[in-house]
């Protein structure tokens, strides 16, 4: 809210200048934004907390400066104000009639004669200094007066309004209405409306109607104040998409004691300027008073939570400035709530006035006492934190990137893609449901060749019953698995077994347990022939993909054919992690190695030549090593030959060559059954 | 046998003059062992023992050990330098170009925002507080109900909120975790968690439609806004130094009472000035109420701030952009 310095010191005098009012109010809870103009003609630019309606005018304001300046004193026109008019009157008149629970409060001026006349130069300026634009004097006024009070003011033309009467009404279906700013609104039942004895006039606290409007050639008029419920404002304005000063103020709320005096500060501000005689009627319907409430508050708990020493002279003389009625008891204080205070309602708002008035800097600084539970990580998120160190020792690097994008080819199952329903823009309308796309955007950003990154993060998929939305990490890996250097030759080359490695890097956090299967059904965003499946749990449970790009993919979105991939779900990853590490002594004997090399066809996977050999060596054997595969010259189509060394070390005893070259034989003479041919 | 001592003079010469003429390691080596060798010259004489007269045996053996003594001290002190010259011939010609750049490590980097996550949880670990998560794609009671949200409020047009149905959100702040915990845990307790929250805003250099934040919150006897402004006290500390200040400002948010808005300020980064990091407060009696936790005998405090700031602040980081934009030209600065 944008409020002239010279408007705020009508109401409160302070030695203050306008930079330390405006430190003063964002310590009372009011932010100064934005300090323009010096002096006199400074413009404070406060932002008002959305529960405070009551700081949303200059009386207000001064209400703040007044609790919380020693220095600040009232003027006559804020005691005039406070004190609402002292003698101010009105009465009934079948004009208005209220039919609506809400409105609680609805008044008016009726003026029988007219003033047209433009504003003077100083009620200009201040309205322009407070963002607004100077129309006419009446309509000024009606602004100005919400600026000083908070209580916003509709101008009609009584001329317009049929039967020249107000009827404060839901709408009734099919009705309509033009606004003042010339737009054309259907309306609903649940929109309140101000209405004459035929139709909606104006939208109840939000925005008058064209047709009713005061204009310049207006000879009788009526100024409207009055209190709508603020949830039915919001709904209304939001509805008809307006946004005004008026349904800004009503939403956070309007003081209903206020109503009347508004009324009498614009008749006073209208006569002074303008030299029109009174109004001629003063018509005030108030069916729904608000209720009065009253809380106990305990100063001994208001210093508990503050973990401040204040006394309970100043928590009184405290509330007292804030307009809070109290009745000091023992060790209780009743607390009357003002009625433009609506926001408090229990004991712990009282609380919060008087730490806000006392002032937060006197807060000391303690760290956490008491009972101190167990801190740290645990459970699936500190598996995963584990899973995000072995990513970094493989050399990739970490991205971290949107979760809503727009579709893209690497998509995992795009039939099960979720929507936002009110996107930020069309590229942003789904909710990821890999972090592959990302990782190919993130690989093409550097220069799309040599890159070794990947992703933990939340991905979603729409369920059959709920949208999954699951931790899942992914790599992806291209070129240089090393950055080049002049001193090596050649820097290893991403390719398939550099993620398959990853993984099964990663598989020692689940004890070993992950295996590699052909699909069932190929991924396609995957070389057909070139993809495994990840599985964990003795093979029951697929966990994700590992594999190389699809060729045709790479080439639509950019990514060089020798990209490698791996997409893993790691809830079902680490749905039963072994993390037990037990010992195994070491052997202090010597090892002994032997190799053999053989000729197998090539459809025998070589994990079960792996397994035979460690099913036929038995514990002995410390380490296989597949190190090298040969097919072409010399062997037949449709086999390969598998050169393999092997360890053998026993606990407590040396082997023997004889034993060693038996237990050799014996493994050979098992791979024999399997197909093989000792080379 | 004067002849005798004789030849062990000359050879002793000899040898001696050898030595000093070996200009390598190597021919060292083989004057070594034509002297000295099981062959030598001067370890040969001693093969010549038996043709020695009896009583002329010892003076003869002394004098050629003597001999090979000194013979022996003379190749030592020969060697000595004679190595040191070719090392320092040899240390030159492998010389190396130390300008030349370095081989980079092959471990990988974490990306920025993991770097300022670790650092957050360090402090708050210390502390004794739980990390926990709790979804992305929320339920809009947990959002925004459990947190004391009235219907309707002008409150919730703070939170632009993107919506996938109805009921389910993506949560505009990590507070949500709050309802997760107080459904299952009673106090005393200390959570806090790190995470991706969403306004549907424009974007712009401070302001994106997605970042991260760090929510914590406590809940004892006797917590007051003392230990509130103590523990943002020692959070802010860890990261931007020990020379930091914590200001409170009263500030509005549904799920505390008394709410603060906070600020810091360093002499190092800030030149003093003010700067807003996040919300906080005592939590509000309805959400402890709601929850089945006794009012009169627990308090709790929580906070939250854009994790963002914490990098923008403390390395300057000028465009919220780059955080999700993985450059990393970008990224390899931190890490």
């Amino acid at each position: 809210m944008k409020l002239p310095l010279s408007l705020l010191r009508e109401y409160v005098t302070t030695p203050l200048n306008a930079q330390e009012i405006g430190d003063l109010l964002t310590m009372a809870g009011f932010e100064l934004e934005d300090l323009t103009g010096e002096d006199e003609s400074a413009v404070l630019d406060v932002k008002v907390m959305a529960n405070r309606g009551d700081g949303l005018s200059a009386f207000g304001l001064a209400r703040e400066i007044l609790a919380k300046d020693p220095g600040a004193k009232p003027t006559d026109l804020y005691t005039k104000v406070s004190g609402r008019f002292e003698n101010a009157t009105a009465g009934t008149s079948d004009r208005v009639t209220i039919e609506t629970e809400t409105c609680s409060r609805y008044a008016c001026l009726v003026y029988e004669s007219v003033v047209q006349q433009a504003s003077p130069k100083w009620l200009e300026e201040r309205l322009t200094q407070a963002g607004q634009r100077s129309i006419s004097l009446v309509v000024d006024l009606t602004n100005y007066v919400m600026l000083e009070l908070g209580q916003p003011l509709h101008a009609f033309d009584l001329d317009q309004l049929s039967g020249q009467k107000i009827v404060v009404r839901q709408a009734k279906s099919g009705e309509k209405l033009t606004t003042l700013n010339g737009v054309e609104h259907e309306l609903k039942a649940h929109h309140m409306m101000i209405c004459d004895s035929d139709k909606p006039v104006a939208a109840a606290g939000v925005m008058g109607g064209v047709e009713t409007e005061f204009s310049d050639s207006t000879k009788r008029m009526l100024i409207e104040s009055a209190h709508f419920n603020n949830s039915s404002v919001r709904k209304t304005r939001k509805e008809l998409g307006l946004n005004t000063e008026a349904s800004y103020r009503f939403e956070r709320s309007v003081d209903p004691e206020g109503v009347l005096a508004a009324l009498y500060r614009f008749a006073e501000l209208y006569s002074q300027i303008s030299g029109a005689p009174a109004p001629n009627e003063i018509i005030d319907l108030y069916p729904t008073k608000p209720k009065q409430v009253t809380i106990a508050l305990r100063p001994a708990r208001a210093r508990k939570l503050w973990g401040m020493e204040i006394s309970d002279n100043e928590m009184l003389t405290i509330l007292q400035k804030l307009g809070f009625g109290v009745t000091p008891n023992s060790d209780t204080f009743e607390v009357i709530v003002p009625t433009w205070r609506p926001d408090v309602t229990l004991e712990e708002d009282v609380i919060e006035e008087i730490g806000r008035v006392y002032g937060y800097e006197h807060i000391p600084e303690l760290l956490p006492q008491g009972t101190t539970p167990r801190g740290g990580v645990f459970g699936v998120t500190s598996i995963i934190d584990t899973a995000k160190k072995t990513m970094l020792r493989c050399g990739l690097d970490q991205v971290i990137s949107h979760t809503m994008r727009d579709a893209h080819r690497l998509d995992f199952n795009p039939d099960r893609r979720v929507l936002v329903r009110n996107p930020h823009s069309p590229e942003l309308q789904y909710l990821r449901s890999s972090l592959l796309p990302s990782l190919a955007d993130a690989a093409l950003r550097n220069g799309g060749k040599n890159v070794r990154l990947f992703e933990i993060g939340k991905v979603f998929v729409q369920g059959e019953y709920v949208i999954d939305e699951s931790p899942e990490l992914s790599i992806l890996v291209t070129g240089d698995m090393q950055d080049q250097h002049f001193a090596q030759k050649s820097s290893p080359q991403a390719d398939f077994w550099t993620v398959k490695g990853i993984i099964e890097e990663l598989g020692k956090l689940v004890g070993d347990d992950v295996q590699f299967a052909l699909p069932r059904l190929p991924d396609h965003r995957f070389h057909p022939t070139r993809q495994a499946g990840i599985m964990v749990d003795s093979g029951r449970l697929w966990v994700g993909t590992v594999g190389k790009i699809d060729p045709d993919y790479a080439i639509e979105i950019g990514l060089p054919t020798e990209t490698y991939m791996a997409e893993m779900d790691l809830l079902v990853f680490f749905q039963n992690p072994n993390t037990e590490v037990k010992l195994r002594q070491i052997s202090r004997n010597p090892a002994v190695r032997r190799d053999i090399a053989f000729v197998i066809p090539t459809q025998v996977p070589y994990s079960e030549v792996e397994s035979t050999i460690r099913i036929a060596a038995g514990p002995v054997l410390e380490t296989v090593n597949l190190f090298d595969v040969y097919s072409g010259k010399g062997i037949e189509e449709g086999f390969h030959s598998l050169a393999i060394s092997m360890q053998f070390r026993k606990m407590g005893e040396n082997y023997t060559d004889a034993e060693a070259n038996e237990l050799r034989d014996k493994i050979v003479a098992a791979i024999q059954e399997i197909g093989g041919v000792l080379r | 046998m004067s002849t005798s001592l004789d030849t062990i003079a000359a050879i002793e010469a000899e040898a001696l003059q050898s030595i000093g003429s070996c200009a390598t390691t190597a021919a060292l080596k083989e004057a070594e062992s034509a002297f000295l060798g099981k062959k030598g010259s001067l370890s040969g004489l001693m093969q010549k023992l038996g043709q020695i007269d009896l009583a002329e045996r010892p003076s003869f053996g002394k004098a050629v050990n003597e001999a090979k003594a000194r013979v022996e001290t003379e190749l030592a002190a020969r060697e000595k330098h004679l190595r040191a010259q070719e090392r320092a011939v040899q240390f030159e010609a492998e010389r190396i170009d130390i300008t030349m750049p370095g081989r980079t490590a092959t471990a990988g980097r974490e990306h920025i925002l993991q770097l300022t996550t670790n650092k957050i949880k360090e402090v708050f670990i210390g502390l004794g507080f739980e990390y926990m998560e709790s979804p992305e794609l929320e339920h809009f009671d947990y959002n925004f109900s459990a947190l004391n949200y009235p219907p309707d409020h002008p409150a919730m047009d703070e939170q632009d909120t993107f919506y996938v149905t109805d009921d389910l959100l993506l949560r505009t702040q990590c507070t949500s975790l709050q309802g997760h915990v107080f459904e299952t845990t009673q106090p005393p307790l200390r959570k806090f968690t790190v995470g991706r929250t969403f306004r549907n805003e424009a974007v712009d250099r401070t302001h994106g439609h997605t970042f991260h934040q760090v929510d914590a919150f406590m809940v004892d006897e006797g917590v007051s806004m003392a230990h509130l402004k103590g523990t943002l006290r020692a959070f802010a500390s860890a990261m931007f130094g020990d020379d930091v200040k914590v200001r409170f400002r009263p500030d509005f948010f549904p799920f505390v009472e008394p709410g603060v808005d906070y600020a810091i300020s360093t002499k190092k980064l800030f030149n003093g000035r003010w700067v807003e990091l996040g919300g906080a407060g005592l939590i509000h009696p309805n959400i402890l109420r709601r929850y089945g936790i006794d009012t009169e005998k627990y308090s709790g405090w929580a906070f939250g701030l854009g994790v963002e700031r914490i990098p923008m602040m403390a390395y300057g980081v000028d465009d919220l952009r780059h955080f999700l934009e993985n450059d990393l030209r970008f990224l390899n600065q931190f890490a």
